[in-house]
């Protein structure tokens, strides 16, 4: 009985093994046959909104350009006015630029010589003598994708809405912009004064000139009204009736991939903006589990544009022979514009009250190990590009002289030079234990950064090395995201000692917005502060220089100042920056485009990963291989 | 004892697990007396060095030279600058470039090397060229210079007053050194890790610290679990009931999850390898406590221990006199695995970051984490976790052996 009984049991399983297969094969031969037919109705029909039904997106491999390393999870909102969006290929303002693909600005930035390219904007535009007033036009060509034209009352509308439910555009610019006109196409932006009548940072109108995306007033009411003025709701708003003015529209979203579709009707292709559309039809863009996830698929070229650090990226060259290459040939492979900055907390009176021991443990630190470690030297040394509050581009290093402060520089892993500062601040072990002590008790700090950031773990244990190398206990702690973005961000918090994060790159109002975010006081108590100063250090000194500099225009004394708060910065020791680091990684792969900008082809676009800033040129000048 | 051993080392099993733990033990102790230092300092700069012998060039360019004039130097240098493969994207080069190539003999590396220098522009961007193929020419370029460089390479030294350079030196393809005699010569077996660790350095004290760990946490597990188990066999009633009903709950929740949990919460800067032994400990002890008290139990109604009982022996007694030796060859199998277990347990929990502090201790776990988060597995870099995995792999196996060859010589249903 039994055994008869184990037959029948073994042949269901069979028959359901074979069941199983033929019912997973029949789905998958209707996604085949269904899906030419979907991404090639849109071409036919010109209607490039229309957004694909099912799961099944089979985009034509030489028509699409793929991402990787910018979206990380399904796509919550397409509202350019919202607030708390993830929609990495939309809606994301970086301090390289924006990203312009679907909104654009009134102007595109370029890091690479500082230039702003109108966008919407027409022409060049003018400030008044006292830099109270800036003007400009919006170009006549400019068109909603209704085909309703771009006027100087969408600017005004995106700004007021902006301040009024205090999206990132109303924090952002609400204290430097009091009012923005509009008449017909000429827009008046009206700087916000201070108590002596003058502007209180005319580099700040600039920032919004690069950085905020023009929404269509119409559109506005629409949500407005659809929220019924609730600003919660609008703030929240997914924007699936989104009007915009860029090249690029939604065309799918999931949870697998986010794919833009080109807008052949856009505006641009007027010979007033670039006179041609973009080459690629479809952008693209895998939502990859990890790092590792979406390196494998550069490196098997299902990716075009890569922004994610890659660890000795040369190999992928040298040693694999992979069409994939950066913008610079040699090391440091891209544009550093920022560097990610050890913050010592001034909650924490041991850090607080000794500037000497700030500044030992920062010059024991092996930077040399750092960059070759966790940045495997895609970074300039300390020893070329010596420490200060400037990025390493050319135009940042010139805004300060570089011998005043030649004496407070330092190149790290200086054990001796660390362990006499801090005998000579009398911070000594006094009980034997091999650790120093301050008032009687060991100094025992730790050292954080986000766990799975492996680059800034990597720092952070060197960090620590050196502090066991000077008899300084530095523990690291490697908390998840979450817990560290809530704590980090809080003005009263201990339990972070020393912790990492990054200072702005560049936009017009840079380098006077890192130097305000590395010692500004006006972000110290701030809650839930992602701007700036999250060590809480207070110099009152510094923050009037701070203050003095975007009022001045003459460039000795811009240079004047910003060499004093270098000095102040390497004497006071807030901080400590660990390596340079570009704000975008751009590594692409030249299987199906090519003629991606690189630094030597003389074209001044800049490696924004091919969408910011303008960056956004890229597109323009693509071509498939062979 | 003496006979129970001699039939230990009789089996075959337990004498080849226990020979390579013996062996793994002494390079523990030993290797370290040969290469003394901290195994955690990071003396390279960059990742990843591959394994090798690392002539410090600076010395060698000043050790005393021997001429060997060795007739496959040159063929050498050539096929180290220009493989087949490069020959070809020449000729590639020049078909694109509209050269005739139909004379030219593609082993004839004088006549590529003409016809290369004659033609090749660094600046010329031939259409349809991808920008990583011209950086490729680029390099091949300056390797191909390289070739054709002078037989000499001049040292020159700046002069103290003008600062102009002088030339001090100079080295021909001809010279060579003796490795002996050069004052700075590293032999890295296994290369560096992430950090610019030497890897075997930091194995070897990596094994060191797993095999303390494991200790460890097999003591812990193996006394919580031993003592539970004689109490609830012995004692039964509402204690067996109770332990059990802790024992089961423990069962019931997966112990690594609980690992996981209490690693966690414990945090970073309190984990210290000893901690973290403790904590596996204290998670893995149940089928110890399970086993033990259904031996126990079998064990508690024997007439010696009736005996004992009528003796008035008291319970402790009884339990360490009367029992304990019955059960102590188990106990020491049980303790064998749960050893291996604990190894075996830091390596999954470092290698999740939960393990102890990378820059106190060096452990197995930890180094794989580290390689993990480098990509050491993607971009090439075996040493930095093969090594790893073949000790994780050597210890548990040789422990596991020798278990099995106990099994073997105290379980009376297995003996031959």
């Amino acid at each position: 009985m039994k055994k008869i009984l184990a037959l029948l049991l073994a042949a269901m399983m069979v028959v359901g093994i074979f069941a199983g297969c033929s019912g997973s094969d029949k789905p998958a031969e209707t996604k085949a046959a269904a899906a030419p037919a979907e991404t090639e109705a849109p071409a036919v029909t010109e209607a490039p909104a229309a957004p694909a039904e099912s799961g099944a997106v089979e985009l034509p491999r030489n028509e699409t350009l793929y991402f990787a390393g910018q979206q990380w999870g399904t796509v919550n909102s397409w509202s350019p006015i919202g607030t708390n969006q993830n929609n990495s290929m939309a809606i994301a303002g970086n301090s390289g630029g924006y990203r312009t693909l679907m909104f654009e600005t009134l102007y595109m930035y370029n890091f690479m010589d500082g230039s702003l390219v109108p966008l919407l904007a027409d022409g060049d535009y003018a400030w008044s003598d006292d830099m109270t007033q800036l003007t400009l036009t919006i170009k006549d060509a400019a068109k909603w994708s209704d085909g309703t034209p771009v006027t100087a009352a969408d600017v005004v509308r995106t700004f007021d809405i902006g301040v009024q439910v205090g999206n990132n555009t109303g924090t952002g610019f609400g204290a430097y912009i009091s009012s923005i006109e509009a008449d017909g196409q000429k827009v008046t932006i009206n700087a916000a004064l201070n108590d002596e009548g003058a502007p209180v940072n005319p580099l700040k109108v600039l920032d919004f000139l690069t950085g905020t995306p023009i929404a269509q007033a119409a559109w506005i009411d629409t949500v407005v009204d659809r929220c019924g003025g609730d600003t919660v709701a609008i703030l929240n708003d997914a924007g699936d009736d989104v009007v915009w003015s860029g090249p690029y529209t939604k065309y799918y979203s999931d949870d697998q991939k986010v794919v833009l579709i080109r807008d052949d009707n856009y505006w641009g292709q007027d010979a007033s903006m670039w006179g041609s559309l973009p080459v690629p039809k479809y952008i693209a863009h895998t939502i990859y589990a990890d790092n590792a996830a979406g390196e494998t698929a550069l490196k098997a070229g299902e990716v075009d544009v890569c922004q994610q650090f890659i660890g000795n990226i040369q190999n992928l060259w040298e040693k694999d022979g992979l069409p994939i290459s950066t913008y610079y040939e040699e090391a440091p492979y891209g544009v550093c514009l920022t560097m990610p900055t050890a913050w010592y907390n001034m909650n924490i009176p041991v850090l607080a009250e000794n500037p000497a021991l700030r500044k030992a443990i920062a010059m024991a630190v092996d930077y040399d190990s750092i960059i070759a470690n966790a940045m495997t030297n895609q970074s300039p040394s300390f020893s070329d590009v010596p420490r200060s509050l400037m990025n390493p581009t050319d135009g940042e290093q010139a805004l300060y002289d570089h011998a005043a402060v030649a004496d407070l520089q330092w190149a790290g892993n200086d054990i001796e030079g660390a362990k006499a500062m801090l005998d000579a601040a009398g911070i000594v072990d006094s009980d034997g234990d091999g650790w120093r002590d301050w008032n009687g008790e060991k100094i025992s700090l730790n050292a954080v950064c986000p766990n799975g950031w492996s680059d800034w773990q990597a720092a952070m244990e060197i960090v620590a090395a050196a502090g066991e190398k000077i008899g300084v206990e530095i523990t690291t702690l490697y908390p998840e995201w979450s817990i560290y973005q809530t704590v980090f961000t809080s003005p009263s918090q201990t339990e972070y000692a020393i912790f990492m994060w990054s200072p702005d790159a560049a936009s017009p109002s840079n380098p006077w917005q890192r130097v305000n975010q590395m010692m500004g006081k006006v972000y110290v108590g701030a809650e839930n502060n992602w701007s700036g100063n999250w060590g809480q250090y207070v110099n009152d000194e510094a923050d009037a220089l701070i203050n003095q500099i975007p009022l001045t225009t003459d460039s000795a004394e811009l240079k004047d100042l910003y060499t004093k708060l270098t000095e102040i910065y390497l004497t006071e020791v807030p901080s400590f920056s660990l390596m340079y680091r570009p704000s975008l990684f751009h590594a692409v792969n030249e299987s199906v485009w090519t003629n991606f900008p690189s630094g030597d082809d003389g074209r001044n676009i800049p490696p924004a990963d091919c969408t910011d800033g303008y960056g956004i040129a890229a597109l323009y000048e693509l071509e498939l291989v062979g | 004892m003496k006979n129970t051993l001699r039939q230990l080392f009789h089996s075959g099993k337990f004498v080849a697990g226990f020979v390579i733990f013996v062996a793994i033990l002494l390079t523990v102790f030993i290797y370290p007396l040969v290469n003394p230092g901290d195994p955690l300092e990071m003396i390279g700069v960059g990742t990843f060095a591959r394994p090798g012998t690392y002539v410090s060039l600076y010395d060698a360019v000043r050790t005393d030279t021997q001429t060997l004039r060795l007739s496959e130097a040159d063929d050498n240098r050539i096929a180290k600058a220009l493989s087949a493969e490069d020959r070809v994207a020449m000729v590639e080069w020049f078909t694109t470039m509209g050269i005739d190539v139909s004379d030219l003999d593609i082993d004839d590396t004088d006549a590529l090397l003409d016809l290369w220098n004659a033609n090749y522009d660094p600046s010329i961007k031939p259409q349809g060229m991808t920008m990583a193929k011209r950086n490729y020419y680029k390099r091949l370029n300056n390797s191909l210079q390289e070739i054709r460089a002078a037989d000499e390479i001049i040292l020159a030294e700046p002069d103290e007053e003008s600062g102009a350079l002088v030339k001090s030196d100079t080295i021909s393809k001809t010279d060579y050194v003796n490795v002996s005699q050069v004052a700075n010569v590293k032999n890295l077996p296994l290369g560096t890790d992430n950090f610019g660790r030497d890897v075997l350095k930091e194995l070897v004290s990596a094994a060191g610290t797993s095999i303390v760990i494991g200790l460890i946490a097999g003591t812990v597990a193996t006394l919580i679990g031993l003592s539970l188990g004689l109490l609830s066999g012995y004692l039964g009633g509402f204690a067996d009931d109770f332990i059990m009903f802790v024992t089961n709950v423990f069962t019931v929740i997966p112990s690594f999850v609980l690992l996981i949990l209490i690693s966690y919460s414990i945090g970073q800067e309190q984990r210290g390898a000893a901690v973290v032994a403790v904590v596996i400990g204290l998670t893995s002890w149940t089928w110890t406590c399970r086993s033990v008290r259904s031996q126990v139990i079998s064990l508690r109604n024997r007439d010696h221990v009736n005996l004992s009982k009528l003796s008035g022996h008291s319970m402790i007694r009884i339990v360490l006199t009367d029992i304990l030796p019955y059960i102590a060859s188990y106990v020491v199998m049980a303790f064998i695995l749960q050893v291996s277990t604990g190894i075996l347990s830091e390596a999954q929990l470092s290698l999740l970051g939960l393990g102890p502090k990378t820059t106190e201790t060096a452990t197995l776990g930890l180094m794989m984490n580290w390689a993990m988060l480098y990509s050491a597995h993607t971009n090439g870099s075996w040493w930095a976790y093969f090594p790893v995995i073949l000790t994780i792999t050597l210890i548990s196996f040789s422990l596991n052996l020798m278990n099995t060859g106990m099994d073997q010589v105290f379980n009376p249903t297995l003996r031959d």
